[in-house]
């Protein structure tokens, strides 16, 4: 009963002195109606650390993953990250091996590869480049049989470049398709 | 556009982080306090404008983050229910010399770092004390016995 009197509202009579003003004894001593807030911040916070946790998992960019197409004439295989961040700098990495000779290796990437994105470099230099259907077109050259050719090329993400879509991959030899890789890319703000 | 949508989501970030670490990780400034702060403004300021170094995008980005104070405040201001969900409130530690170590506990402050804030304000024993409030601010206010 004391306890109860003692957590009368401000201003209330307390031992020797009486509360500060505006300060609810019930409340904001003995925490009564406050026993949820404590949970609540405790469950934001695990909120909060639940971010860095899924990007660990590779949630958020930009661990790279293969992505491969094998047919009797080569193996096209595609290493670059699915899961972006605006302003990230990455890399595109195209693996071809020939299983017979290719005369001239094309490499045609959608437009998903370039929108939105910087093209800093491409290593080796294609001996030509242009647009086929609009879609980005590299001519490689002649590849031997059992043979690898390997292009790199480095993007930075444009910052303003947020959502999901399609990221395809082809490998030509002159105007027939021998292989293609689908990806679906994700970029984060 | 962009850059708005960047204000207020940052915004709203920081706010509910500050409401949830505890106010008195906000308030004291210890050396490496003040470090991981300069950090944690680096941070957001990389994901706020990125390479936007435009005198229009700061415009946009102070002026969103301008409006949305204003109206956390207004709105704290207007509605008293929210006030504690927007504001805190604020929790007793010490009655009548003595620490209520559960208020103490479930805010992380440690007796002697109770002691430490007392000696700050020329208080030498918690004997002296007649309340200790933990504020809203995370700074917390002493209030003397009348004989002391």
């Amino acid at each position: 009963m004391i306890v109860e009197e003692r957590s009368l509202r401000a201003g209330a009579e307390s031992g020797p002195v009486a509360a500060p003003d505006q300060i609810d004894l019930g409340r904001d001593r003995d925490l009564r109606g406050r026993g949820k807030d404590v949970w609540i911040r405790r469950s934001l916070m695990a909120l909060v650390a639940v971010v860095p946790i899924l990007g660990l998992f590779n949630l958020f960019g930009q661990r790279p993953t293969t992505s491969k197409a094998a047919v009797p004439a080569a193996t096209l295989s595609v290493y670059a990250p699915t899961r972006l961040r605006g302003g990230l700098l990455w890399q595109g990495r195209f693996h071809i091996t020939a299983h017979r000779e290719i005369k001239n290796a094309i490499l045609v990437l959608s437009t998903g590869w370039a929108e939105g994105m910087s093209i800093n470099t491409i290593e080796p230099s294609p001996t030509g480049e242009a647009s086929k259907n609009g879609k980005l077109e590299f001519t490689l050259g002649h590849i031997p049989r059992d043979r690898s050719f390997i292009l790199y090329m480095q993007f930075q993400v444009n910052p303003t470049n947020v959502g999901h879509r399609s990221r395809s991959t082809w490998l030509y030899d002159g105007e027939t398709e021998l292989a293609a890789v689908h990806q679906k890319v994700t970029i984060f703000p | 556009m962009d850059l708005a949508i960047r204000a207020l989501v940052l915004y709203a970030f920081v706010f509910i982080l500050t409401r949830v670490v505890g106010r008195r990780e906000l308030s004291s400034l210890q050396p490496f306090d003040l470090i991981l702060l300069i950090v944690l403004g680096d941070s957001i300021q990389q994901g706020l404008t990125q390479d936007d170094y435009s005198i229009t995008g700061a415009l946009i980005v102070v002026g969103t983050i301008a409006v949305l104070q204003v109206a956390t405040s207004y709105v704290s201001f207007r509605v008293p229910l929210l006030r504690p969900v927007l504001d805190g409130q604020p929790i007793v530690v010490v009655e009548d010399g003595k620490p209520i170590q559960k208020n103490l506990h479930r805010e992380r402050i440690s007796v002697e770092e109770l002691t430490e804030e007392m000696r700050l304000q020329q208080i030498a024993s918690i004997e002296e004390v007649q309340w200790a409030v933990l504020e809203t601010s995370g700074a917390i206010s002493f209030i003397k016995k009348t004989d002391s």
